[in-house]
């Protein structure tokens, strides 16, 4: 039951000095429909790029990536991208970005397109400031629209690059819960990146632990089975599979971390 | 109220009094200077003077017609340069290609002196008016291609991967996302440009013309009539101030959302 998958994706830059440095190797994994992966990683290990391949915003050297067994080629709808920095535009209100991502259909109508955008409003909390212009916000409303804007495309896959990361704890913790909550009622599948041990357990269904770059697959953890998905609530963190889980992952990133200092 | 409140905005009252008092004092020092004897006035004619060659110009000239060609002239080659520019500047932008083929050659006419192209502009067209609206095609063109291709590079990444992902085509994402990101800065640039274009017109009416105001300031320059060549030169910076401030009215108004607080 495969939804979205990954096959043998590579990918090197070019480094300056006429040599390639690679920043992916050979990683393969797949996604079910409604699943929530997390990409967990240090810091330019080559998670974003791997995930911008999959939003077909760069292109692989080698392998492919596949959604519903149809190969994925250039940015489209399908896959819908939340960006770390904020990428609302400006010259438009709260409003007139998340209509937007219905400027182009024509299979709705107006009257539809006002549902929509009215449903999103209220879905991140944003109704009352729908007249906004997005320069007159909190980075947190931002992030919040920009969400709402990526889900009011109605995308197959949500890809999400440490949406997160800019943001106060209090917030954060707010919007990762709002994403938990849309990933279950809108059964939205889902790639979030983060460097955030934290934050991986809280949210994934499954995380898939990357080396330094180049990005290799160390582990794939299994989350939802330690922690159910139903069990995620704020005081979750506090529980001792929480805490285990948290631990276990820490000291394979940890050991990691040593090798790839060792060797490199 | 302070007014020298670190990096911070002022009344708007404020800033028109000091504004209008930037103009008094340089008015005060220009009268005190052509008032002392140090000067003659063929020299430095005092502004009471230049203020009644200015209503002499307007009322036993014509002078206003000289006005009227010398705005029409900016505004046409200005409004071509503009739409030629502009397309061209987002194909360099969105296209390395476009921007690789073009850019060297620009940079290249960009440095050469206008008023050293005006005899080869001549001889190409005329003395007519399609030579000076060259002239100052070619003053302002080259850099304003220059400046919006800058202006649609500095549109963030994100906001046309954004689009992508939204749906958007390649041209509804020029459209509807890079244009709009950029049209603050496209408008700030137009408006320095087209200060420029003033330069270039008294250049091209000094040369080669029969009317406007460059024309008007050059002829009375050989019969010394030094406060009518300086009312001339006021007349031009006040057209320069108006339309200056007329743009930058537009700005506020259409771009809103620039200003994080209503003043």
């Amino acid at each position: 039951m495969t939804f979205l998958n990954i096959n043998a994706v590579s990918k090197a830059y070019p480094s300056g000095d006429g040599q390639r440095t690679p920043v992916i190797d050979n990683v393969s994994l797949e996604v079910g429909r409604g699943e929530l992966v997390v990409f967990l990683g240090p810091s330019g290990c080559g998670k974003t790029t791997l995930m911008r391949i999959v939003g077909g915003l760069e292109q692989a050297d080698s392998g492919s990536t596949t959604l519903q067994n149809q190969p994925l080629g250039g940015a489209d709808r399908r896959r819908g991208m939340v960006f770390q920095s904020y990428s609302c535009f400006p010259w438009l209100t709260v409003r007139g970005n998340i209509a937007f991502a219905l400027r182009y259909r024509r299979d709705l109508t107006e009257t539809d397109k006002q549902d929509i955008v009215n449903r999103y409003l209220k879905l991140v909390g944003l109704a009352d400031f729908a007249d906004f212009y997005t320069n007159r916000i909190s980075g947190g409303m931002r992030q919040r629209v920009a969400i709402a804007r990526t889900l009011a495309a109605d995308p197959d896959v949500l890809l999400l690059d440490e949406p997160f990361g800019a943001l106060d704890a209090l917030t954060r913790e707010h919007l990762q819960f709002k994403l938990l909550e849309i990933n279950r009622s809108e059964r939205k599948t889902a790639i979030f990146v983060t460097h955030d041990v934290d934050e991986a357990v809280l949210l994934a269904h499954t995380i898939y632990i990357f080396s330094a770059r180049p990005a290799r697959i160390v582990e794939r953890v299994d989350v939802a089975a330690g922690i159910p998905i139903d069990a995620r609530h704020p005081e979750v963190r506090e529980s001792a599979e929480f805490f285990a889980l948290r631990n276990r992952i820490q000291k394979i990133i940890r050991a990691e971390y040593q090798q790839s200092m060792a060797a490199g | 109220m302070n007014l020298f409140a670190y990096r911070q905005p002022i009344p708007r009252y404020a800033e028109w009094t000091l504004g209008c008092a930037g103009f008094l004092v340089f008015l005060g020092l220009w009268h005190i200077l052509a008032n002392s004897q140090l000067m003659r006035p063929e020299f430095l004619p005092t502004p009471s003077a230049v203020l009644a060659a200015l209503i002499r110009l307007f009322t036993e000239r014509d002078f206003a017609a000289d006005v009227l060609i010398s705005i029409g002239r900016v505004w046409l080659a200005f409004a071509l340069s503009v739409v030629v520019a502009i397309p061209l500047a987002l194909l360099m932008s969105t296209y390395r290609a476009v921007g690789a083929l073009f850019e060297p050659f620009i940079d290249f006419v960009r440095y050469l002196p206008v008023p050293a192209l005006v005899p080869l502009l001549i001889i190409w067209f005329g003395i007519g008016e399609s030579s000076k609206i060259a002239v100052l095609w070619v003053g302002t063109f080259f850099q304003l291609v220059l400046l919006v291709t800058n202006d649609a590079n500095r549109v963030p990444a994100e906001y046309v991967e954004s689009g992508f992902t939204l749906g958007a085509s390649r041209l509804q994402v020029m459209r509807d996302v890079i244009i709009p990101a950029a049209l603050p800065n496209i408008v700030d640039n137009i408006r320095i440009t087209l200060g420029w274009c003033w330069t270039y017109l008294i250049v091209a009416e000094i040369v080669a013309a029969k009317s406007g105001v460059g024309y008007v300031i050059w002829s009375l320059r050989r019969f010394v009539k030094t406060p009518e060549v300086m009312a001339g030169i006021i007349t031009i910076g006040i057209i320069g101030l108006l339309t200056d401030q007329a743009i930058r009215l537009l700005h506020r108004r259409y771009f809103k959302y620039l200003t994080r607080s209503d003043r």
